[in-house]
């Protein structure tokens, strides 16, 4: 009933470094929202899937609190902020589609590569779902520095945070469930704030692009 | 129950600023004494870290020699910050600046801030302590975008995803740091105490790539070069007591954290790895803010720099260990009462010129003497003139790391001299010449004065005579470093 073999945890990590590829080339916003959903899906899902085997009510809550920040929550305002200020699209990223395709494949060789090889320590069983989950974290970091909307910054942020997450439930680095729902609702604060923080760049500068931020560098 | 006290009379004045319609006294009266009620719990659980070594609250809170110094800090610059904050907020709003609705955002924010960092000193547990440091991040974004400006809602945003970046990698590598002891059996809350315990476990390449994390991650929120772009931007557009407290207190807690995971990665790996990482961002640290001090234009952003030139020499105090690790944590305290003074002074500076760029401030002397001359004698004890404390610690630091790291130290030593020739030129076109005719000349209220001279005092008594409870907490801290 439950799922523990590695086959399937590493195809659903697989789903979570799709994600964040698609992220990196999505054209539209919603699409990047969308993608954003169906990792955080993944992410509450395995963690559902854990609190089944382990019979522990306390993680279920947690997989619950998952699934209603990150799947419900935190998607729906994303999309308030498209629909309220017509973001429809985000195009714009420094570096053009087939630069951005080389960076992927070469950040994801790399968390394949030797040097990476001492991980196994954590989970002989699962180290290729694991080397994944690590790339999926460097790609959603290239998504904050590549893409120049504030949104796509704030579904990269999510998006590492997932790969952290399901870094440390493939290596068995769950903490209790206390401070995993301490951790949840600082997440639900930090999209309230960012959203809202969105919302006011919007109206300070007219578009959520962060390269049209120059007020600084007067100074 | 100290430890439960110091926590709960921060949320509950923020609760009650939140209660609290049109009565702008009420809500300085809850801040001043809530901040009065934390110093004073401060102080007694360092009288019983003092007796017993280490104070406890159940299993999830305690505050050991180490943990005390930093809380004694932040709740003894807390409470004259408190206390400025009320003069300050005041002339804001008679300059048509904020009004009330703004002043109950502030103070509501300021203990939810005060909050956190208690919080992130208080627990046993790195993730705990890692959710309180994410929330200092949290209550203070709305601070640094508090005037609503284009330049203050970038700055917040530039240090919201800075620091949630930084964040994340903090916590990717205190996770990596759990997996011993949980593979040992642990199911209830880590504790520094257990991953001590199981960092002999550790796998060198694990331990060496969490620390990595931790550092790049809570090197963040200090500051380090090259993590430190936020800082200027941040501290340039937030409320003057908010910059005050970043300086003088968050930016130990970050500190602080690196510091416990120090002991964890040294028992896993030997004391090298981590000191040579804080030596290489230490020199760096020192390095750029001296070069960025000496071409700035905005005497916020110039403070902010220096904050990072101080994060640089405490970071190698620690690089260097021994009498080195003794001297930074006593930087440390130093130069949270010198900045915390000279950010409040600065502010004083700003109701007066209402400007922060350099060139507009003259005659700083004339205009403000009080001001001025607290402002000089803060320029001198953060570019460690003598008989200022911060001369002692740095010459400390320089010694203890002359005979391991020689160019190291030079470099360091010219760093800071750097400084010094760079902050003199700032500060005597600021402080002396002729005031615009516009500006006249008079301090601000009682409130806005008092609390610098108080620091002031402290800084210089400091300076002479150091109580030796507070020496013996610090020798005690810095014993295993």
């Amino acid at each position: 009933m439950f799922i523990e073999s590695p086959q399937t945890l590493f195809f659903l990590e697989a789903l979570i470094f799709a994600s964040v590829i698609f992220i990196n080339i999505a054209k539209k916003n919603s699409f990047a929202v969308f993608l954003y959903m169906a990792q955080s899906f993944v992410v509450a899902f395995l963690l559902f899937n854990s609190s089944l085997k382990e019979s522990s009510f306390t993680l279920m809550l947690v997989a619950l609190s998952v699934f209603a920040v990150k799947v419900i929550v935190a998607p729906y305002f994303f999309r308030n902020l498209i629909n309220k200020h017509q973001l429809k699209f985000s195009v714009s990223t420094y570096l053009n589609g087939p630069m951005t395709l080389v960076i992927l494949a070469m950040l994801t060789a790399f968390t394949f590569s030797s040097f990476f090889q001492p991980l196994s320590i954590l989970s002989q069983e699962n180290f290729n779902a694991l080397l994944l989950a690590l790339s999926t974290m460097l790609i959603s970091v290239f998504v904050i520095i590549n893409r120049k909307g504030a949104l796509s910054q704030m579904i990269g942020i999510l998006s590492l945070e997932n790969a952290i997450v399901s870094f440390a439930f493939l290596s068995g680095l769950e903490q209790n469930a206390g401070p995993q729902l301490g951790i949840v609702f600082d997440i639900l604060v930090w999209v309230i704030i960012a959203t809202v923080f969105a919302s006011m760049i919007y109206k300070q500068f007219g578009s959520l692009d962060v390269s049209m931020m120059k007020n600084l560098k007067e100074e | 129950m100290y430890i439960f006290l110091i926590l709960a009379i921060p949320f509950v004045a923020s609760g009650l600023s939140l209660l609290i319609r049109k009565k702008t006294s009420l809500l300085n009266f809850i801040a001043i004494i809530a901040s009065a009620l934390e110093l004073i719990f401060a102080i007694l659980i360092v009288l019983a870290v003092l007796k017993s070594g280490s104070y406890s609250w159940g299993h999830d809170f305690s505050v050991d020699y180490l943990g005390s110094i930093v809380l004694l800090t932040l709740a003894a610059t807390g409470f004259p910050i408190a206390l400025y904050s009320v003069g300050y907020l005041k002339a804001e709003m008679a300059k048509g600046i904020i009004d009330f609705k703004k002043i109950k955002q502030y103070f509501i924010l300021f203990h939810l801030f005060i909050l956190a960092m208690f919080f992130a000193i208080t627990t046993t547990s790195s993730i705990l302590m890692w959710i309180g440091i994410e929330a200092t991040t949290l209550s203070t974004a709305f601070l640094i975008g508090f005037y609503n400006k284009p330049s203050a809602m970038e700055a917040a945003w530039k240090y919201l995803i800075i620091n949630s970046l930084g964040l994340l990698f903090a916590f990717f590598g205190t996770l990596l740091f759990l997996y011993p002891a949980l593979n040992g059996g642990h199911t209830e809350l880590i504790t520094w105490s257990n991953l001590l315990a199981s960092g002999p476990n550790l796998d060198p390449f694990i331990a060496k790539m969490a620390f990595i994390f931790v550092l790049i991650g809570y090197g963040t929120k200090v500051g380090f070069v090259p993590m430190h772009t936020w800082r200027p931007d941040a501290y340039s557009k937030t409320p003057v007591p908010v910059v005050a407290l970043f300086s003088g207190s968050l930016l130990n807690v970050a500190f602080l954290a690196i510091l416990r995971f120090k002991l964890v990665i040294d028992s896993a790996v030997g004391k090298d790895f981590s000191q040579d990482l804080l030596v290489f961002f230490g020199l760096i640290s020192i390095v750029v803010a001296a070069f960025s001090i000496f071409a700035q234009k905005n005497y916020k952003r110039l403070l902010a720099y220096s904050s990072i030139e101080h994060a640089g020499i405490m970071a190698l105090g620690f690089g260097f260990g021994g009498v080195g690790a003794f001297a930074a944590l006593l930087h440390m305290v130093y130069h949270a009462l010198a900045k915390s003074m000279l950010f409040l002074a600065a502010g004083n500076i700003f109701l007066k010129y209402s400007s922060t760029k350099m060139k507009n401030v003259r005659g700083v002397m004339s205009t403000l003497p009080v001001t001025g001359a607290i402002f000089i004698l803060g320029f001198l004890a953060v570019t460690g003139v003598p008989p200022f404390g911060i001369f002692v610690t740095e010459l400390s630091i320089l010694s203890a790391g002359i005979g391991s790291h020689p160019i190291v130290t030079m470099a360091a030593l010219l760093g800071i001299g750097l400084v010094f020739i760079g902050f003199l030129r700032h500060v005597i076109a600021m402080m002396f010449g002729e005031a615009d005719s516009e500006i006249t000349a008079g301090e601000g209220s009682v409130w806005l004065v008092a609390p610098i001279v108080l620091l002031a005092v402290a800084l210089l008594i400091s300076g002479f005579v150091f109580p030796g409870a507070i020496k013996f907490l610090i020798s005690s801290a810095t014993l295993v470093y």
